[in-house]
């Protein structure tokens, strides 16, 4: 082997590595373009995801319109006592300014199943012995003015003078959850 | 002086390191290198162009998938506080289904009372598990049913019938127990959609 030979094997080498510069840039470009199309196909899914997404929201949206204005109207109602000893100075400032004859008045928080917004409420247990009129008025008045109290139960039974009445009644006020 | 030819000869020494040429087909390699060298130029060009367009294309989806998946998270958060107050609405409607003032229906019982009756009794509960439903006790002063029947018509008057029915007369002392539950009225709003609060 002379010069001329070993001259051209080391051309040839860096033919070789010419070849394999041109190679590596390709394979480069390959393993990018592949990344880029599985950015393109996780884009793609992302996109159907997002419309899928949003055309459950505005189907849910569609279908609880009434519930949601219901819920709009009803909230502050409900929100207007939150606590069981607010709900019960404000039924006793009720049955006092009513001025009628009571009993007794007993006020217990009882638990409500199968209702998570309303895990508790303040039951007010009274006894009245009054005029039959001024007795319905009252508690119709109640169930109006406060429309988020339970009447859970009533009774009325005769008096110990002869125009009375007694009302022996149960009123849940509801302790909704913020 | 005159030198011999063959001693002229004689003179010249022995190139011995000119080596022989090479073969011919060898003489394509410093061609093939040229060549090699503008095609490996030219490709590498057109690659590097690619690879940078595909590196933009890459960063614009993962962007774009970023900013979609954002989204479907927000899309999906505003999903999770709709259903919540869904089953906040629907837990008030439950309640409200069972807070329908009883004043109304104790007035009608009441005033649906003839003038030869006597209320000895009445008593209104709301079932524990369904407060829907009202549990009604009327013990009467009767020595018929007849007055049974108008009471009942009055209570049909205000939206409610009555199961499961039973009723004792004895001794002038007429028993009723019947379980109310309210059907809704022709003019009635769709189920889900109740009145406003008074």
């Amino acid at each position: 082997m002379n010069n001329k030979h070993i001259s051209c094997g080391i051309i040839a080498l860096l033919i070789l590595a010419l070849v394999q510069l041109t190679l590596w840039a390709q394979n480069n470009r390959i393993k990018v373009q592949d990344e880029a199309d599985k950015a393109q196909m996780a884009e793609d899914d992302a996109s159907s995801q997002l419309l899928r997404e949003q055309s459950q929201l505005s189907d849910l949206r569609r279908q609880s319109a009434d519930l949601i204005e219901f819920l709009r109207i009803w909230q502050p109602y409900f929100l207007t006592i939150d606590n069981p000893q607010s709900a019960e100075v404000n039924m006793s400032m009720r049955v006092k300014d009513a001025n009628l004859l009571s009993l007794s008045q007993r006020f217990e928080t009882t638990p409500v199943k199968g209702n998570p917004s309303i895990p508790s409420s303040m039951k007010a247990l009274l006894t009245f012995e009054d005029d039959y009129a001024r007795l319905m008025n009252w508690l119709g008045q109640i169930e109006v003015q406060m429309p988020t109290i339970r009447t859970s139960n009533v009774r009325l039974s005769k008096g110990t003078r002869a125009n009375d009445i007694r009302m022996d009644v149960a009123l849940e006020q509801p302790m909704l959850t913020k | 002086m005159q030198i011999s030819d063959r001693q002229i000869d004689d003179f010249k020494t022995d190139r011995k390191d000119i080596s022989p040429p090479l073969p011919v087909v060898l003489r394509l390699v410093p061609i093939l290198f040229y060549c090699s060298i503008a095609v490996a130029l030219i490709l590498s060009s057109i690659f590097f162009l690619q690879f940078r367009i595909a590196i933009a294309k890459r960063d614009n989806h993962i962007a774009q998938t970023s900013s979609l998946v954002a989204q479907t998270q927000q899309s999906k958060n505003e999903r999770a506080a709709l259903e919540a107050q869904i089953k906040k609405a629907t837990d008030i409607q439950n309640w409200v289904n069972g807070a329908r003032p009883l004043q109304p229906l104790l007035v009608e019982i009441t005033r649906s009372m003839g003038p030869k009756t006597s209320l000895l009794d009445l008593s209104l509960d709301r079932a524990v598990d369904d407060p829907g439903k009202i549990l009604m006790a009327i013990k009467m002063g009767a020595d018929s049913t007849k007055q049974l029947d108008l009471t009942m018509a009055r209570i049909s008057s205000m939206n409610y019938r009555a199961f499961s029915p039973s009723q004792t007369l004895g001794r002038g002392v007429l028993d009723y127990k019947a379980t109310l539950v309210r059907k809704l009225p022709q003019n009635s709003p769709p189920d889900g959609q109740l009145e406003s609060p008074q």
